[in-house]
């Protein structure tokens, strides 16, 4: 330390603390701040002088000043110097995107940008960038730099030596020098920083560190030599390109990979290919949590990576993928991954992701549920390495099937959104438990008996940072004591959580959080709040203005409409009843009023439009000409919600993913995780009702705030939306909508419970980032409400408890025990028997193994290693009465609960929870016999083939545990009365009468919940057993040639899931529709013709099976492919040198083009070869890919190497 | 840095001085009375060659940087050198600056202050906005000059410390032919087509910043060439840039015009008024205006920048 330093330190500081305060604005920055937001919604700002503006600016030079003083004085890793240079980035953006004049006369965009890049968040530079637009092709090259768009940068230097030929030579800058007439040296600076600037970028996206050095150097003495001969700002610009510049050699994804590939240096090519794709996809440059969670995954196979939403852990997991199965290297079967998402929703991105970066190199396949397996299945007799993506129930279902086969092949489990495993504790999760249908319970218990059987598998855990949840799920997923994740909080956009006030005068919004901390204004009580100046919504008709909460709904519908544009894409989501908004949506868009304010027109693009008839095409396939669902679509609000069918709910995703709909009415099952492009999310109400019917009441439940937290983490998207931060505004009402009086005062004491719910919201938000060791797990809750439940009603604790838990079954606790019944008894009996079923799915599992049946010693040996291995066990505050409770159970379930091993092993093999598979098994036979007697399903009549589906039904429509559930509520106990009518109306059965469009959600629900998912469970389970039953090697892998003699099923055993989830009767239907080969189910029932003409073509007199025969789909579907076009692949292109000797031998080129002509320059602007080529033959991507000159034995050629996508 | 002493003995012989102070105005006229030998020249290289000495370096490491990808490390593609590559008006301008320099540290100014001079900042490349950001020479297009070129030329008055106490700040202008009327057009601003002045040095001093543009640039190569014998100066440039209530660094300005001598003028003859203050400085700090009368000036600076480092490339202050 030099003798000041101290004291400069203290002047920074307090610029640090008076100007960057994390989360305090000062007042005019407040004020800067909601300046552009309202010029970014493009509302009337507020008032702002030119003065204001100056003084920001002179702000953020302090700013940048101090941060260099912290940079020095501490180091380049100082906390305070990014505070400062993020705080300084924000006044240069919010100055910007004010559009304000000093935009002229400064380059403060790019000032901003430098800014975030040395403040560690390039993403925001990014996102600034690419709103900015440039008049002069030098900003245009600086801030293509700046935000890392290395192709954006070629294609800058290339049109700058394109029209500078005479530079392009050695001797060019010699000249330059000794050139007198005018700023000579102006010129030659500026040319030399095209040259640095050039090769930097060249450098880097094709990982070359020599040149990269060199050109670094180079920068850097441009960058002295400037500080002493130009004006300060621009001194200042180049000092930022810079800092930027040796930030990018130190986040470069290179520098992983080539770690990595010390590790097998025979895949060093790959590696390499891996990361010039990522820099190709613009993502070479790493952000501080990829690098962080990168260093880890270099040195340790196994750890928990807690970031936000948004921060990039999808590398992570992609290279662990790298690591784990591309250098796989030994021995025996191919290895694989499992990756678990918490939706089927995200099984679909995560595969497509993954599919697009390493579908060359891997299988990569999404699992969508169920607990057989599908025609896509290939992967299982696959020799190649392979990643299953699949949510925790069939992830669960695969372990039944084919366990052995996966812990012969696991190696790498990756668990994204991992904080799931953490239950909220509340009356909600134990009946889930009771249901066997909370996901924590499922999830921990999959990944302990995963981790049982696989001791040795790496392990990611992927979380954003939730509930202070980290600490347990690393300690838990690493499987040591010490382990803490790796975590940060850098977020790669603004986040915004706030209240739009609605009321019947021009809205506000009012902004509360910034980044999950409180928003202040330094010496401000109030809030920070942005008029919106849209027009004041049109008196609504008395039977919505009696509504509070249809008022409020139409609010933000209203004022959503006047906040979208051509680039802006807005979310309402509603908790619960979307079909209730949609019709009011409709019923408002009738009105006269609201005409006017509908701008959406149809995509003009050919492709665009296409994706948007397809989805309306659907749409009215599956909910009706006359549905709201087509209605809004119509009119640019594309819809989504649980019990959509999954078809329709991917076509609206799409939609919304390719912003062709700016307005988007969905519940939070749209965004479970999901990547979508919303700039804003309005939240229509923070409460969920539900009906008891064992109590018969009403139940409020709030909003918890993982769900919030997941819901908010979906705006702003970076690189998807044109701000750069998502808001998230909770719609508040704020005087009563209503004019009668007596209704006046019932919407007064809504208006104040609604209030009231949003104090609590922020106010839980603000507590939940704090680091909490005692998280509540799963088992132990289970556990705990059981022991409750046993004190209360029997009086047993302690050594009583256990004694009475070793020797009590459900049924003997209630005789509803997995019937599905709602009294407190039969909840105790099943929250039982979700025990029993763990226990037994974990002792099964261990018996497979052993290829024994277990004894109750054996029990007690294997549980305490699951135990060992559960989440509870890490998490929970030690009570040794938990581990004592989950043995002893254990054992009794061997010994006592279910004594036959034979039974406990098809008990197992059903899936059910144990009680409720006892009582499945009496109708097996039954279910067998039905398919098995369809041998003729496919000449049957659509009448036959519906009857069979019926007497399916029949078997399990009147059984609560195994079978069909509604609600208690009118509308669904009248469904499950007619759901034969259902049934025929979803399967497009005959004419029946569908529902109207208020009662179409409830139908869609009776569908997913118990037609697709319990009807299509419980067949499910009898051809899995079907198949278990016949094979003859337990670890066998299921194939499709097999299928038929080893269930001993016809063809209709191997359909009827796909069937009842894509609502046809048809198995071609059904398979054309999954093959993406038709749009609407009346399109791929037309192409059955031509299949069996096919058919009948080929094979002489095709019996009824045959018809259906899967493998004769798909031979039929090989014949009608023809092979995509080639992707162009460029010979070498002959060349002459110029400018090199080519002493070299190799070089990286780029080309500049004149008319017949190929310059091939140096990136740094020297020319070295010349070619002749043809219009087109270097493709139309010169900019993106690598060009390679070699010379060798005089021979001179240029190779072009395609660079992926 | 730059550490040569100002040739006293050697200005005192080849100019004679006309000094006034009023107050806060000082005035100092400087008038060429014998021919430019060799034993000034000789003291001037050295000294230019002192002022020149960082820039130079700083700028024969860029250019011994060659990205060419067939370059070895050592190569150098140029004989060029920093600054005698300079075209002539670039002379004339650095000429200005480092006279500016050299007076400031020989001549006693208003207040009597001891000045330093650690390093020369050259900052006159006005067209290097409109290079750098149209990436273009002969660009037709006009723009709005990004930026803030600042003064020409910065001097520091230490406390005993090492902070600065005091700055001068110069503006400094070579002008071929010194009469009235370019006296004019530099002081008050050049005249447009409507015959309407505008700019000058006045307008520039008038409204500059308190803290001139530079002292950022100026304390970063203090950092780089000595940041421990200037930790003290240092540590002041930041209270001053960072600290909007810290004790406020007291600001001389200097204007400086040198050029040729014409028929005209009488001897002893200023050009601009010495008794007062003139009326269109209003920035209100101390004002010192030199005027450098020379008869053969452009001969000087060529004579001067054409021996710079023929003798090699040793430290001129030894």
């Amino acid at each position: 330390m030099l003798p000041n330093d101290i004291e400069r330190l203290e002047v920074a500081n307090e610029i640090r603390s008076s100007l960057a305060n994390k989360d305090i604005l000062t007042p005019v920055q407040a004020r800067s701040f909601v300046r552009c937001l309202q010029t970014t919604w493009e509302v009337p700002t507020i008032r702002w002088g030119d003065n204001e503006s100056l003084r920001q600016l002179d702000d953020a030079r302090r700013l940048i000043h101090s941060a260099g003083i912290f940079r020095q004085i501490e180091g380049g890793s100082s906390t305070n110097a990014l505070l400062c240079y993020r705080r300084a980035a924000e006044l240069l953006e919010w100055l910007v995107r004010s559009n304000d004049l000093l935009r002229s006369t400064v380059p403060i965009e790019l000032f901003a940008a430098g800014a975030y890049q040395l403040g560690g968040l390039p993403a925001m530079a990014s996102s600034l960038l690419a709103q900015a637009e440039f008049r002069d092709n030098g900003s245009q090259l600086y801030a293509s730099f700046l935000r890392a768009d290395f192709d954006g940068v070629i294609r800058s230097v290339t049109a700058f030596w394109k029209v500078h030929p005479e530079l392009r030579d050695h001797n060019a800058t010699g000249r330059l020098l000794v050139d007198k007439d005018g700023d000579n040296i102006s010129w030659y600076i500026t040319v030399e920083l095209v040259r640095s600037v050039g090769l930097i970028a060249d450098s880097l996206r094709r990982g070359d560190d020599q040149r990269l050095e060199r050109a670094l150097a180079k920068l850097d003495a441009l960058d002295r030599l400037t500080v002493r001969t130009f004006s300060d700002d621009t001194s200042m610009l180049i000092a930022l390109l810079c800092g930027a510049a040796k930030e990018f050699r130190e986040s470069s994804i290179y520098r992983p990979i080539f770690q990595l590939a010390q590790f097998s240096p025979s895949h060093r090519d790959r590696l390499y290919t891996f990361a010039r794709g990522q820099f190709s996809r613009r993502r070479g440059i790493l952000w501080s949590s990829q690098r962080q969670g990168l260093t880890k995954l270099l040195h340790e196979s196994s750890f928990a990576l807690c970031t936000p939403t948004g921060s990039g852990k999808t590398l992570v997991a992609n290279l662990a993928l790298v690591k784990e199965l591309l250098l796989w290297e030994g021995e025996g079967p191919a290895p694989l991954a499992l990756y678990i998402v918490p939706s089927r929703a995200l099984a679909g991105e995560v595969e497509a992701k993954l599919s697009s970066e390493l579908g060359e190199d891997l299988i990569i396949t999404g699992l969508y549920g169920g607990t057989d397996w599908g025609v896509t299945d290939y992967w299982m007799t696959a020799d190649r390495p392979t990643v299953l993506i699949a949510t925790v129930e069939k992830a669960d279902a695969l372990m039944r099937f084919i366990g052995p086969v996966l812990a012969l092949r696991l190696r790498l489990l990756i668990i994204d959104e991992a904080h799931q495993v953490v239950p909220e504790d509340s009356k909600n999760t134990l009946n889930a438990f009771a249901d066997h249908t909370n996901r924590s319970i499922k999830l921990e218990s999959l990944v302990s008996r995963l981790l049982m059987q696989s001791p040795t598998i790496a392990r990611i855990a992927l979380t954003a940072v939730a509930g202070g949840a980290s600490s347990p799920v690393a300690k838990w997923i690493v499987g040591r004591d010490d382990a803490e994740a790796v975590e940060t909080s850098d977020r790669s956009t603004r986040q915004l959580v706030g209240m739009l006030e609605a009321s019947s005068t021009s809205g506000r919004i009012l902004l509360d959080l910034m980044n999950g901390q409180p928003l202040a204004v330094l010496g401000r009580v109030e809030p920070v709040y942005i008029p919106l100046g849209a027009p004041v919504m049109p008196q609504l008709p008395p039977s919505m203005r009696n509504s509070i909460y249809c008022f409020t709904q139409l609010h933000v519908l209203w004022t959503a409409l006047h906040l979208v544009n051509d680039n802006r894409r807005i979310l309402i989501s509603v908790v619960q009843q979307p079909e209730q908004t949609m019709g009011w949506y409709k019923k408002a868009l009738e009105q006269d009023e609201w005409q006017d304010i509908v701008l959406f027109e149809l995509p003009q693009e050919e492709g665009r439009l296409a994706r948007f008839m397809e989805t309306r095409a659907v749409c009215i396939d599956y909910c009706g000409t006359d549905s709201n669902e087509v209605f809004l679509l119509d009119r640019g609000i594309a819809s989504n919600h649980g019990q959509m069918p999954q078809r329709l709910r991917r076509l609206m995703t799409s939609l919304i993913d390719s912003r062709i709909c700016p307005i988007t009415v969905a519940t939070s099952t749209l965004t479970e995780g999901v990547n979508l492009p919303f700039d804003l999310i309005f939240l229509t109400s923070l409460k969920r009702r539900s009906f008891d019917p064992a109590t018969g009441r009403v139940i409020n439940s709030r909003l918890n705030i993982s769900e919030f937290n997941n819901l908010a983490g979906r705006a702003g998207r970076p690189g998807y939306t044109k701000g750069m931060e998502g808001m998230t505004l909770v719609a508040v009402p704020q005087r009563p909508s209503s004019t009668a009086p007596v209704t006046i005062q019932t919407q007064q004491g809504q208006i104040r419970e609604m209030q009231r719910d949003y104090a609590n919201l922020m106010s839980e938000l603000q507590v939940q980032e704090i680091e909490r060791e005692d998280v509540s797990s799963p088992l132990a809750l289970l556990m705990k409400a059981i022991a409750e439940r046993v004190r209360d009603v029997f009086g047993f604790e302690g050594e009583d408890f256990l004694d009475w838990l070793e020797a009590t079954t459900p049924v003997e606790i209630s005789e509803d025990a997995g019937t599905g019944q709602g009294s407190d008894d039969a909840r105790f009996a099943d929250s039982v028997d979700e025990l029993d079923s763990i226990l037994l799915n974990a002792l099964e599992e261990v018996s497979r193994v052993e290829t024994r049946a277990l004894d109750g010693a054996d029990a007690e040996v294997f549980l305490t290693a699951v135990w060992q291995r559960t989440f509870t066990h890490v998490a929970a505050v030690q009570e040794s009465w938990l581990e004592q409770a989950f043995i002893r159970r254990g054992r009794a379930v061997i010994e006592v609960i279910y004594p036959d091993a034979d039974e406990r092993k098809r008990l197992y093999q059903y899936g059910f929870s144990p009680c409720i598979g006892r009582r499945f098994e009496r109708v097996v036979p039954d279910i067998r016999l039905r398919i098995g007697t369809a041998v003729a399903y496919g000449t049957m009549s659509t009448s036959e083939r519906l009857a069979i589906f019926k007497s399916l039904g029949d078997i399990v429509s009147a059984d609560r545990g195994f079978g069909f559930r509604v609600r208690a509520t009118e509308t669904d106990q009248n469904l499950l009365s007619n759901w034969p009518n259902v049934l025929t109306w979803w399967m497009k059965g005959e004419d029946v009468q569908g529902p109207v469009p208020s009662k179409l959600r409830f139908w869609q629900r009776f569908v997913v919940e118990n037609l697709e998912f319990r009807l299509g469970v419980a067949i499910g389970a009898v051809v899995a057993y079907a198949w278990s039953e016949g094979a003859v090697d337990p670890s066998g892998v299921p194939s499709l040639v097999a299928w038929r003699e080893t269930t001993g099923l016809p063809w209709f055993g191997f359909w009827v899931r796909e069937l009842l989830r894509w609502g046809t009767l048809d198995p071609f239907v059904a398979f054309v529709l999954a093959q993406g080969m038709a749009h609407t189910r009346s399109e791929a029932a037309e192409r059955r013709p031509e299949f069996e003409a096919w058919l009948i073509s080929s094979y002489e007199a095709p019996e009824a099976d045959d018809l259906i025969d899967p493998r004769l789909f798909l031979e039929w579907q090989r014949g009608l492919e023809q092979r995509a076009g080639l992707e162009a692949v460029y010979g070498p292109i002959e060349a002459e040198l110029a400018g090199t000797t080519g002493q070299r031998g190799c070089y990286n080129v780029i080309p500049v083009k004149d008319e017949s002509n190929v310059s091939w320059i140096d990136a740094s602007g020297y020319e070295l070869a010349r070619s002749k080529v043809q219009t087109g033959q270097l493709g139309n991507r010169e900019f993106r890919d690598d060009f390679e000159l070699h010379v060798e034995n005089g021979a001179v050629i240029v190779q072009q190497t395609s660079v992926e996508y | 840095m730059h550490t040569c002493p100002p040739p006293i003995d050697e200005l005192n012989k080849w100019l004679d001085e006309y000094p006034t102070i009023n107050g806060n105005y000082g005035h100092l006229l400087l008038e060429q009375k014998s021919e430019s030998n060799s034993s000034l020249l000789d003291a001037l290289r050295q000294y230019f060659e002192s002022a020149h000495l960082d820039a130079r370096e700083y700028f024969g490491a860029t250019i011994g940087i060659d990205l060419h990808p067939d370059a070895e490390d050592e190569d150098d593609s140029t004989d060029a050198r920093y600054p005698n590559c300079l075209p002539v008006t670039a002379r004339r301008g650095l000429f200005g600056e480092v006279m500016t320099g050299l007076i400031t540290e020989s001549y006693k100014f208003v207040g009597d202050h001891n000045w330093v001079i650690p390093v020369f900042l050259f900052r006159n490349h006005y067209d290097v906005e409109k290079y750098l950001f149209d990436l273009a020479r002969d660009s037709t297009q006009t723009r709005t000059v990004f930026g803030r070129l600042g003064s020409d030329f910065i001097g520091l008055s230490l406390g005993e410390d090492g902070s600065v106490v005091r700055i001068i700040v110069g503006e400094a202008k070579w002008r071929q032919r010194l009469i009235p009327s370019v006296i004019d057009d530099l002081l008050l601003g050049e005249r447009n087509k409507k015959h309407v002045r505008s700019g000058g040095i006045w307008h520039n001093v008038n409204k500059d910043t308190k803290i001139p543009h530079g002292i950022r640039q100026l304390q970063r190569l203090l950092q780089e060439c000595d940041p421990d014998g200037f930790s003290a100066t240092i540590l002041s440039m930041d209270k001053a840039l960072l600290l909007r209530d810290s004790a406020p660094i007291l600001r001389t300005d200097l204007v400086l015009i040198v050029g040729n001598d014409v028929p005209s003028r009488k001897k002893a003859y200023s050009l601009i008024p010495w008794e007062e203050i003139p009326p269109e400085y209003t920035a209100g700090n101390d004002l010192q205006v030199v005027e450098v009368i020379l008869n053969d000036g452009e001969e000087l600076i060529d004579a001067i920048y054409d021996s710079l480092w023929t003798e090699g490339d040793h430290n001129a202050s030894e």
